[in-house]
């Protein structure tokens, strides 16, 4: 960083009032709303009964953290949405973009189509989903029967229904993982490949010994980037299952929003909200020294 | 590393192109399958097995989508989406500039305001519920607009302040030996230049405002109805309007397919926060 090093004594008066209107908005708009929803994390606010805050201490977290039988389980679902997610998108999405990186030429037009689902509202991908996985008159189970599969209740089966979720957010995100590994791979030193072919490694030997150990850092920032946001996954469950059959779809977020929104019990919903920002922190601050330190391909 | 000459087989190619168009068909063809299902009577949506093409294009979904809460919706759409996009980035590009030129509060500041786009939206939603309630602003175009500077302001700061970054300073700098002020170096010569920046940063928080769903759930009910919104209650009513939901999601996809084109060089970057500059 050649310009942190000039001569630069400290920021002028100007500056600092040039930042000022930003961080006046989020002091107003996430700071103090986060103040405030930590203080109701401390009460019991029933608003279908009163709005009256009753102070209960820690209770709410002492009942999330031991008390509460749907809490568990619903962290659990979305531990398994980010393992299994991440998983199969850093996958999927890397052998998508070696394939791209072969091809000559249409590149940027394959890309272009690929990254619309990326660019998709999460609830037009979920309404979409509603008609696909149709078991009626879903063109899904239609093309698995012309193919010899039964094909499952995609929505309604207790043991399929989380995996029908993880398949909208590998649907959704698998191409941009593809674009992101793709412009690691074009930032590859092709002299690096030429060397190792006149060497004879062949092209598993290459991808194991340069590739992956050269898009390493960008795989990590991907995987913190993906595990965060289906850690927030919400929209899908909302509009494809609202949680069911039973519970088998309540991941956390849904479960807190049931807690605000259906039960009304917004003390007990702000410490479960609080206890997803504190997960949640945990990989952004992994991911934002990372960014500090400065990754650009 | 792009090696297309290398030695490759007309089968390896060929296969390749198999893979990747079965990819395209996968990740593509069920939008398809929506787009025509706006076009389709009741009948043939419920016709086993599914019929692909719809036999007449029929228009008369965008129109009953239009008249019911589809008009409504987009116009709600419109307004905090870009009514969002305009304050965030009023008040963001200056601070992008700020901190990109002086490095004000040194490498703290940028990455607190960085931290604040990762937050989940559930850990807002709660606490703004209550405070708009509180100030009776619940179901009003200002608790959305408000609500989404949460996520949009930290974004066009950090991104708007990597393309600051990439902009030479020899320019602003020979300003000031000029004469000029800091601000004039900053309006005249700057801005002018990290426009298509600017522009990019707004069409991308523009899209996440346009997208956004869960606090749009808690801060409205009827008075103000986003596209993502109706849509969720388009499916979850009663007799469910197949022409009409896909009618409404193809007004919700088609401007973010409009951006995909345009914007095709920056998503990467702009998804990722700057971190792949793609």
């Amino acid at each position: 960083m050649p310009l942190a090093r000039r001569r630069r004594p400290r920021p002028p008066l100007f500056a600092w009032l040039m930042v000022l209107p930003a961080v006046a908005v989020l002091l107003a708009v996430t700071i103090y709303p986060l103040i405030y929803s930590l203080r109701a994390s401390f009460y019991r606010i029933e608003l279908t009964f009163s709005t009256h805050w009753a102070w209960v201490g820690l209770d709410n977290y002492v009942r999330a953290l031991t008390g509460d039988p749907r809490f568990w389980p619903a962290m659990y679902r979305s531990v398994q949405l980010v393992f299994f997610g991440v998983l199969i998108e850093l996958v999927l999405g890397l052998g998508l973009a070696l394939l791209l990186n072969r091809i000559a030429r249409g590149r940027s037009v394959l890309t272009a189509l690929l990254l619309i689902p990326v660019m998709m509202a999460p609830v037009v991908v979920a309404t979409q989903g509603v008609v696909i996985f149709n078991v009626q008159f879903g063109p899904l189970n239609y093309l698995l029967s012309k193919l010899g599969v039964e094909g499952p209740i995609w929505l309604g089966d207790r043991a399929i229904a989380l995996k029908t979720i993880l398949l909208a957010d590998v649907w959704q995100w698998t191409p941009f993982v593809a674009v992101i590994m793709l412009a690691g791979l074009k930032s590859l030193p092709s002299d690096l490949y030429e060397a190792a072919e006149v060497d004879g490694a062949n092209a598993w030997q290459q991808f194991t010994s340069f590739t992956l150990p050269l898009l390493q850092p960008l795989i990590i920032v991907t995987v913190l980037l993906r595990a965060m946001d289906i850690f927030k996954v919400f929209d899908y469950v909302y509009v494809l299952t609202g949680g069911g059959p039973g519970d088998s779809t309540e991941v956390i977020s849904f479960y807190t929003y049931l807690q605000g929104l259906q039960f009304f019990s917004f003390g007990y919903a702000a410490a479960l909200s609080y206890l997803q920002l504190l997960l949640v922190s945990v990989f952004a601050a992994v991911l934002v020294r990372r960014m500090r330190k400065g990754l650009a391909t | 590393m792009n090696r297309p000459g290398r030695r490759r087989s007309g089968w390896g190619t060929a296969l390749t192109w198999a893979v990747l168009l079965i990819a395209l068909a996968f990740f593509v063809l069920p939008v398809v399958w929506i787009g025509l299902m706006s076009f389709k009577s009741q009948g043939e949506v419920f016709t086993y097995p599914p019929v692909f093409w719809p036999k007449n294009i029929n228009l008369r979904y965008f129109g009953a989508a239009l008249h019911g809460i589809g008009g409504k919706a987009l116009k709600d759409s419109a307004i905090v989406a870009s009514s969002s996009t305009a304050i965030a980035l009023a008040v963001s590009v200056p601070t992008a500039y700020s901190i990109s030129r002086f490095r004000v509060g040194g490498k703290n500041l940028a990455m607190w305001i960085l931290s604040i786009r990762m937050f989940p939206p559930i850990a807002s939603a709660i606490p703004l519920f209550l405070l708009f309630q509180k100030f009776g602003m619940l179901d009003t175009y200002w608790a959305l607009i408000i609500a989404y500077l949460t996520f949009n302001v930290p974004f066009i700061v950090w991104l708007v302040k990597g393309f600051f970054d990439d902009l030479p300073r020899d320019l602003e700098e020979a300003a000031l030996v000029d004469g000029s002020s800091p601000w004039q170096a900053f309006v005249r010569i700057a801005l002018p230049l990290a426009v298509p920046g600017i522009i990019t940063s707004g069409l991308l928080a523009f899209m996440f405002a346009w997208n956004e769903f869960l606090l749009a759930l808690f801060l409205t009910r009827s008075q103000v109805r986003t596209l993502p919104v109706g849509l969720s209650s388009l499916v979850g009513g009663h007799e469910i309007l197949w022409g009409q939901i896909g009618a409404l999601a193809m007004m919700a996809i088609l401007p973010v397919i409009i951006l995909a084109v345009v914007l095709q060089r920056y998503i990467v970057r702009g998804l990722t926060l700057g971190a792949v500059k793609g």
